[in-house]
Formats: C-alpha cells, structure tokens, sequence
C-alpha cells in the first residue's frame, strides 16, 4: 500500500506537469521536522517494545533481560515512516511553496496513534490482522489523500461554485443516515454502503466548512452592514438568518436523530465562529449562543440521553460502576498517569484481560495517552492540536480572499474544536459526547476526514501569483435571497 | 474593517464583494505587495480573536489535566475503585492485618480457581476492619489502606516516588493495627443483641484499641466468592443496618455526655469557675427554668437537699439546668470554638471516613450558627441539634485524660512489605484546653463515677482494681423512642492509660445499659494490660 500511495503521488505530480512546468523545490523545514517526528516514533516504539520484555519476564517470573533495546513493532512503524517520507518526497517534486509544518504535526499526531493501536489489545476492532494493522491501512490512505491534494488542486472554482451542491451532498448524507443507518451504543453514527461502513457526520464535517465558506464569503458585506439592529443587539438582516437557522435546526436535528451529540456540538461551533470570522460581529455570536443555551435547555429536558450525558458529568462519582463507569476510569487513568506516565505499556492495567475502558481507541485516546504519557505527553499533544491550527490560521490571514480564507479557518478549526470536545469530554470539563481524538482516535472515516483537511490546508497555502477566478453572477437562489433582502 | 467595509456597503451596487474584486482582478501582479491584500477586510483581527479564544480554551484543557494528573493524582490512583489498584487485588495476595500483640486480624485463602480472598479472625473486627471482596470491594481498614495491602502504593512517600522505575512495582505491605482482638471481642461480647458502638483509645497516643460497631456480621461471607452475594444482599437489606460502621459513621445526641464539651469551653473562657452557683437552679428543678419563653426542664436530685450545685456537683448529679444556664453564660461562638477544636464541625482526622459531629445546624442568627439562645440552652446538656459520632465522644474523654491535648486517633502502628518497614508516630491535633481546666473536669468526672452522687447514676462503671472518671448521657429522642444511653470516661484517674465511649442505641438512661459495659470493658483492658 505504501508504494502504490507513491505512485499515485508521482502520477499525479506528472499530470500536473503537462499542464504546469514544474521545479522540484527542497522542503528543508518539512523534512528535518519529519526526521525529528521519526525519531520520537522510534523513541516510543522501543519503550513499547522494552516495557512489553520487562513484562513478559515478569510474568515469567524470570529477570528481565540485559539487552532492552527491542521495537515493538518495526514493520508497522516503517511502513508508516516511509509514507510520510514518500509523501514529503511527492510535495517535493511538486515544487509548490506550500506550508511544510502541518504534514509532520499530522505525521506525529498520526504516529502517536498508531503507537496507541500497537499497545492496546489487537482484538478491540479492525478486519485486518487488528487494530494496528488496519489503523495503518488508513493512516497510508489518508496520506495519499493529504499528498494528492497537496499536489493537485491549484484551482478551487470547483469548490467555491457548488456550495449549494455540497449542502446538498451535506443534508442527503445526513438523511441517508437516518434511514439506513446503522445504531451502535444509541447513536445512529455509521452508515454502511455495500462492503463500506463509515461515519457519515466525519465527511459532514468538511462540507459544511466548504459550504459555510462559499455562503459566507459571498454574503459576508450583507451580513455585516445591513443588519438589522435591535436594542444594543445587531442581528442579521432577516432573511439571512434562515440559512443560520437552518443550521440550528440541523444541529439539533443530528442529536436527536443521530443521537450524536459530539457532532452537533462542533458543527455549532465551527458555525459560530465561522459567522464571527467573517462578519466580526460578535452580536451575532451572542445570538448564536443563546440560540444554543436554548436548544441544549430544550434537549436537556426532552431527551433521556442527552440528560444523562450531563447528570453523569455532573457527578460521575454517583454511580462509579453503571452510567459514570467509563468517564470515571478515564479520569483515573490520568490520575495514574500523573505528571510524566507510566510509559508507553506500561498503563492502562487490564481488569479481567480487558482494558478499563471499553472504548479507549475511539473515545478515550486521550485519557490512554493520559495516563502513559503523563501531563507532559498531552500537554505536547495539546501544543501539536494548537500548530495545527495556527498554521490553518495563519494560512487563512494570508489566504487572497473570503472564500479561500473562511475555507482555510473553518477547515482547521474543525480539527481544533473538535480535539477540544474530546479531551474535554475525557477531562470532564463538557459532558463527554462520542467523538474522534483527530488522527489519533482508531477508525477510517475520521482519518480519510482529518486527511482530506490537512491536505486542503496545504493546496491552500500556496503563496500564488495566479489570477483569481472571475466573480460568479449571482444564480436562481440567490437572486430569490436578494429579493427577499429588498 | 472600517472604512473600507463601510465604503462597500453604502454602495448599494457594491455590496457584493465580487463588484469591489473586478478593478484588482484584471490587473497582473506586481510589485511585493500582493494585489489582493486590500480585499481582505477585516478578516486579520477576527481571525486573532478566534485563535485567542481557542488558546484560551486548551488553557483550559491544561488546567483541567493538571487538575486530574498532579492534585487529584494520588487520591484517585490509590482509592479502591481504581482499575490498577483493582487489578493488582485479584491477583497479588494482599497484605495481613494483625492486632498489637501480633495476633491476626486478616488472611488470606485460594479458591479452587487458585485465586485468592480474605478470611478474619472475628465478626466483632466488622466494623473496623471492613471486608476485601472481589464482587463488592472493600470497606474499612480494608479500603482505607487497601492502596498498601495490595500493594499499588506504599505508605513511604519516599519508596513511593520511586515505585514506577521499579522492575516489579507491586509490594503488598502487612498492617500492624493499634487494636486488641481480646478486647474487640470483649466489647462485642458487651455489646450482645444491642445496636451500639464502643471506642476504647490510649489517650497518650490516640492508638485506638478497640473499636466496634454492633450488629457485627461474618466479613469472611463476603469475602469468600462463593457466599459473598448472598450475604451481602441479606445484610444490605437488613433493617439493623449492620453494615453501617457506627463508631465512625453513626450520628447520635450525645445527651449529657456533652456537659463534659460544654465544661471545657466554659471553664476555659471563664464563663464559669469551678465554684460558680446558680441560685435560682434547686427551684427550677420543679417548675423549669425559663429562657426566652421556653422551659429548661429538670429531674430532681433528691439528694441535694435543696443546694445551689456548684460545678462538680453539677457534673456529680448530671444537672441540665446548670449546663443550660452555663451554654447561655459562656456563648455560641466560645461553645462552637472549643466543639470545633475537640473535632466537631469537620470529619476527623482518622484512618476511616467519618461523619461530622456538629453543636448545631448552623445558618441561625447567633454566633456559630446557633438559632436562639433556647437551641443553645438545650445543646449546652446534649440535647438540641447537637449529634455526635461515638469516636468523636471517644475524644472528649481522651482529651479530658490527656491533660487538654487531642491526639490525633489512628488504626495502624506500621506496615511492612518486602523493602522495609514504616512506623506511624502519634502526632497531636492540639492543646484543646489548659492542663488545669482539664484536671478539674476530670477531678468532677471522678465525682460522677465514685461520689455519693454520682455513683447511682454511673452504676457499674466504678471498679474495686482502679479509679474511673466518667459521665453518663441519656439521649432524649422524644416520648415515642427509648433514649440512647451513652457513657465517656477514663482511667486509672491518676494516670490515665485508656479512654472509652459506650453508646447502646434506644436502652434507656445510661446509668441502664452504657455504665455497666463500660466497667465490663475498663476491667477486660486492665486483664489485657497487666498480661
């Protein structure tokens, strides 16, 4: 799988080329921080791999031996290494000035994962040999997907023009996955095609960004000067607050359909702030914010499952062995943890040949980094999630208009929030909603999503010389929506 | 975002930014500005706020993990719920705990699966030891430690900081308690079919020596995985609540037990002095002494003659008139203060949770919390809103006998595992009251047990082999209920080596049920004691 990503690379660096003349352009940046993402991979898979020895003696009851210095699993993290280099090789060849931090923040997120995946139980999930094996399988994939794109789009007429197109890929999938969708733990998340399953709300997650910023670039001076003011509050000119409120309901609609409370809440988020990037009024967050207060206080007292997401957070210590159990042996994992961990294998102390908590590769991730990497290790983490995000920014204040700059904020943003619902819900900071730790978390879809962001980001931040495409004429809904402003 | 942005939107036709892009869009780039850079309006700024915003809020995220990773650590990591304190007590053989003499307490057994649990030396250990059981966890000592008989964490900080660097981390250590099986089983003997609890403790040291809880129950039933659910359903439902460790988590009036609290804060301020009278007390034995509209209601003492009682007269013939009117003389804030300083107000500083003895429900108008001086009338002899732990008791008494200084009360004189052995020296929780006024409390205790007053009231607690000091207290809890029967005490007066609490629920006054088993146990501690 490795090299067929490289070929796929390479193919599409020469389509490019009959069209583009292409200069091979050194990445200095990009590769020495991928030396140093190699070698702290190759740090944590030999503690893995000596911690698993000193264990095995152990239960051996024989001294551990001399000669400590093992990898744990040296063919995963090669093959995994060697695609991250084959990718930095295929950006490379492209030639393009693109941002050369976020390949190796992804990569080390990436590695961390999959170091997780190597350490837990094989048999918690995945078709291949286990869960390792076919996080790997994904994190190649989603490699390919981050250098084809990186590689290949220089022209985003395609996105920008649809954007009514991809609301409405956006609310087919979510429709699709109420009908045909499948529940797992109550929540309707995953969608099964043919031999595909996926989690529909993870590619969601990229077309509403992509669809917030073709709305909200076109219509931002309309949004910001014709609002309408009421009392000290600015509000949108009305018949622009049906979009928002569609949006609101949306949100809401996947909470109580979908049951996933983690999507909702980054969805809105990411709105939220997309709406203030692009109009600078905070007027409109604080409507937004009420608008969600209302909406939680609604869902609050309808629903039986949101009520008992936020009684357990309230007090997981109420019931420590029912409804509490997972948040809080998550919070004693970190406690474990401590301020340096217990190791790589070294945590996580299996009851009944099980790992304490039943869903640590999707849910808790952090909590398992947490407690073997200690306060240090996810502060890193933290600081990997925070780059990761500033350069999304960074590439959005220097991005040549709304759209590309709202696509580049919203994209990583998305990652932001959402690694902040997650490692909150672990930390009991929010009520703990179902949903991927970005590129560490086991699972397809999150990291094909996660994947299909990074390498957007980087197609984003080509410092160009490109003309831009010229401005669209405003299409049949859009003249209604004027009609409707007059 | 301003002048600009304003600009294009006064234009009516210009209020799609597209109309604004057209000029810069045909024209070729040139120069080191780039040609686009005045279209983005405002975006710089919002997009900072947002970037703060997000910072801020993994600020958070930091904060919160440092909260759960450095405070919370040691309390979480080593609490008996934990996964890896868990998992070590399936499969490492916990610790022994034995009494002071070397006598034990509690072992361990292999079930046919080679696994283990715990076996106890005598149900009268229930109520302190607790139980170890895989299906139901632990309680008492077996919690409290349970971090160090499985050996997660080891009672030496020291070891403790470096256990994650060791080969093999686990190391079980055994508790030396501070208790006496002879005497645990003597109190529980005592005790027979009564709900009650009995505290004995050196004073000197706060070493508990005996500490139990009745009813008792067979902690080795739920250990032993194959009765463990069915004795524990039957003792959870059960209405004695026998699992309930009363000692420590039991909360009753004290009754008059609690002149002796109510002495140390008075005399101490000097509210009172040992010879202060109340000329109005011997009438108000009959009709009541009035306070603020309500009637402070008295027994007789007919052996008074009539008298104004001075201060150990008043303790000697256990009068409620002269503590009521004592509380009011000496004050909420001073009664509350010297309460709080004995260990009322918060839970003890002991090896097991306890629960929190209190003068009063707090939140009323006067100082401490009281509601009127009729509350505080009432708490000065042990009645009103004043609940107390039998432990707490305990610790009056043992204050009394140690010269006005509180030890701290502990359960465990020293564990040991594979790499050494760790003592727990007796530390003090502080001078409660002055040497002086402690003496004269326990000389008016001596009275009370000894005198010609007193000794019809404290029946059965004087001894022939040695001098006991003591107070009974009989907890009113209204005309349907039997009262509570309390008695606090210790001996030998001249050099006090043992303090005791007695409660028996629903019995009757104390001079019926808590006085006897007191001398029953104070005589069992001097066989123990002289070999």
């Amino acid at each position: 799988m490795n090299a067929a990503s490289a070929t796929r690379g390479l193919r599409a660096v020469g389509r490019e080329a009959r069209r583009i003349r292409i200069t091979p352009r050194f990445r200095g940046r990009e590769l020495t921080l991928l030396l140093v993402v190699s070698l702290a991979l190759l740090a944590g898979n030999v503690s893995l791999g000596a911690t698993r020895l000193i264990q095995a003696a152990q239960e051996a009851g024989q001294q551990p031996p001399a000669d400590l210095l093992v990898l744990a699993s040296p063919g995963l993290l090669t093959i995994y290494i060697a695609a991250l280099f084959l990718v930095h090789a295929a950006l490379v060849l492209a030639g393009r000035r693109t941002d050369q931090i976020l390949l190796p923040t992804m990569g080390l997120l990436g590695g961390i994962g999959l170091l997780l995946m190597i350490r837990l139980p094989q048999d918690l999930a995945g078709r291949l040999g286990g869960l390792a094996q076919t996080q790997l399988l994904w994190l190649v994939i989603g490699l390919t997907i981050v250098a084809g794109l990186a590689v290949a789009v220089r022209n985003d007429v395609w996105l920008r023009r649809y954007k009514y197109t991809w609301a409405a890929v956006g609310v087919a999938l979510l429709l699709a996955t109420f009908v045909f969708g499948r529940d797992i733990n109550g929540a309707r998340l995953s969608l099964t095609i043919g031999p595909f399953s996926g989690q529909p709300s993870e590619l969601l997650k990229v077309i509403l960004v992509l669809f917030l910023a073709g709305y909200l670039s076109e219509n931002r001076p309309l949004l910001v000067d014709e609002s309408t003011k009421i009392g000290p509050f600015r509000l949108p000119p009305l018949p622009y607050l049906a979009p928002m409120a569609a949006m609101w309901a949306i949100a809401l609609g996947i909470v109580i359909v979908q049951r996933d409370l983690g999507a909702a809440l980054l969805f809105f988020a990411v709105f939220l702030l997309l709406l203030y990037v692009s109009t600078a009024r905070f007027s409109f967050v604080v409507l937004g914010l009420v608008a969600f207060v209302v909406g939680a206080g609604l869902l609050y007292f309808v629903f039986d499952h949101v009520r008992t997401r936020v009684d357990i957070w309230v007090d997981p210590f109420a019931d420590p062995n029912g409804a509490g159990y997972q948040v809080v042996q998550a919070l004693h994992a970190f406690a474990r943890g401590g301020l340096i961990g217990t190791g790589l294998g070294a945590g996580l102390p299996s009851v009944g040949g099980r790992p304490p908590i039943p869903a640590l590769h999707t849910d808790f991730p952090f909590a398992a980094l947490g407690e073997e990497l200690g306060l240090v290790g996810i502060l890193a983490v933290l600081g990997l999630y925070l780059v990761l995000v500033e350069r999304g920014l960074r590439i959005a204040s220097a991005a040549q208009d709304e759209f590309r700059a709202i696509l580049a904020a919203g994209l990583s943003l998305v990652i932001g929030v959402q690694a902040f619902i997650i490692a909150a819900g672990n930390l009991k900071l929010i009520p703990l909603t179902g949903i991927t730790l970005p590129f560490v978390s086991y699972g397809g879809s999150s990291l094909l999503a996660n994947s299909l962001i990074v390498g957007m980001l980087i197609a984003l931040s080509e410092r160009t010389r490109e003309p831009l495409p010229p401005p669209r004429p405003p299409g049949r809904f859009r003249r209604l929506l004027d009609r409707g402003a007059a | 975002m301003t002048g600009h942005e304003r600009a294009g939107g006064s234009k009516p036709p210009g209020r799609f930014l597209s109309g604004q892009r057209s000029p810069d869009h045909a024209r070729p780039v040139s120069g080191s500005a780039p040609s686009w850079a005045g279209r983005r309006i405002g975006i710089g700024a919002a997009l900072g706020r947002v970037a703060l915003v997000l910072a801020l809020a993994f600020g958070g995220l930091a904060l919160g993990a440092g909260y759960w990773q450095v405070v919370e650590s040691q309390n979480l990591s080593t609490s008996g719920d934990d996964a890896a304190v868990i998992a070590a007590a399936r499969n490492v053989l916990r610790g022994e705990i034995f009494d002071r003499d070397g006598v034990r307490l509690a072992w361990n057994k292999r079930d046919k699966n080679d696994e283990p649990y715990r076996v106890y030396a005598d149900n009268s250990l229930s109520g302190v030891v607790g139980y170890a059981s895989r299906q139901f966890g632990t309680a008492g000592l077996e919690n409290a430690w349970n971090a160090q008989l499985s050996g997660v964490v080891s009672a030496d900080p020291l070891r403790e900081l470096t256990r994650k660097f060791r080969a093999d981390p686990s190391d079980p250590e055994s508790l030396k308690t501070t208790l006496v099986l002879q005497l645990q089983k003597a109190a529980a003997r005592a005790l027979g079919r009564n709900r009650g609890a009995i505290v004995m403790l050196n004073p000197r040291t706060g070493e508990i020596l005996a500490m139990v809880s009745t009813p008792t129950y067979d902690a080795s039933a739920i250990a032993d995985p194959s009765t463990a659910t069915a004795t524990f359903e039957a003792l959870k439902d059960d209405n004695r609540t026998p699992l309930l460790p009363r000692a420590t988590q039991g909360l009753y009036p004290p009754g008059s037990s609690f002149k002796i609290v109510t002495s140390m804060a008075a005399l101490s301020t000097g509210a009172i002095t040992p010879s202060t009278t109340y000329a109005n007390q011997p009438a108000a034995e009959t009709k009541g002494w009035l306070i603020d509209g309500f009637r402070v209601r008295d027994g007789h003492h007919p052996q008074t003659d009539g008298k104004a009682l001075d201060y150990r007269e008043a303790i000697e013939a256990s009068c409620n008139i002269y503590f009521a009117e004592t509380a009011v003389r000496t004050g909420s804030e001073a009664l509350t203060d010297y309460a709080t300083r004995d260990g009322f107000g918060a839970a003890l500083p002991f090896d097991l949770p306890t629960a929190v003895s209190q003068v009063t429900n707090g939140g009323g108008s006067l100082p401490g919390g009281f509601k009127d001086r009729v509350e505080l009338a009432n708490a000065g002899y042990g009645q009103a809103e004043v609940l107390v732990t039998p432990l707490q008791m305990a610790l009056v008494a043992a204050t009394i006998a140690n010269d006005g200084t509180l030890m701290r009360p502990h359960l465990v004189l020293e564990t040991t595992g594979k790499s050494g052995t760790t003592t727990v020296d007796p530390s003090a929780i502080g001078q409660v009251v002055a040497p002086g006024i402690a003496h004269e409390i326990g000389a008016a205790m001596r009275l009370a047990v000894n005198g010609d007053l007193g000794r019809y009231f404290t029946y059965g607690a004087a001894l022939q082999s040695m001098v006991v000091a003591g107070k009974t207290g009989t907890a009113e809890l209204g005309p349907k209920q039997e009262p509570h029967s309390w008695f606090i005490g210790f001996a030998p007066y001249d050099d006090p080596q043992v303090a005791i609490a007695v409660l028996v629920e629903h019995s009757g006054g104390g001079d019926v049920r808590a006085s006897p088993i007191a001398g029953n146990l104070l005589r069992a501690w001097r066989n123990w004691a002289n070999g």
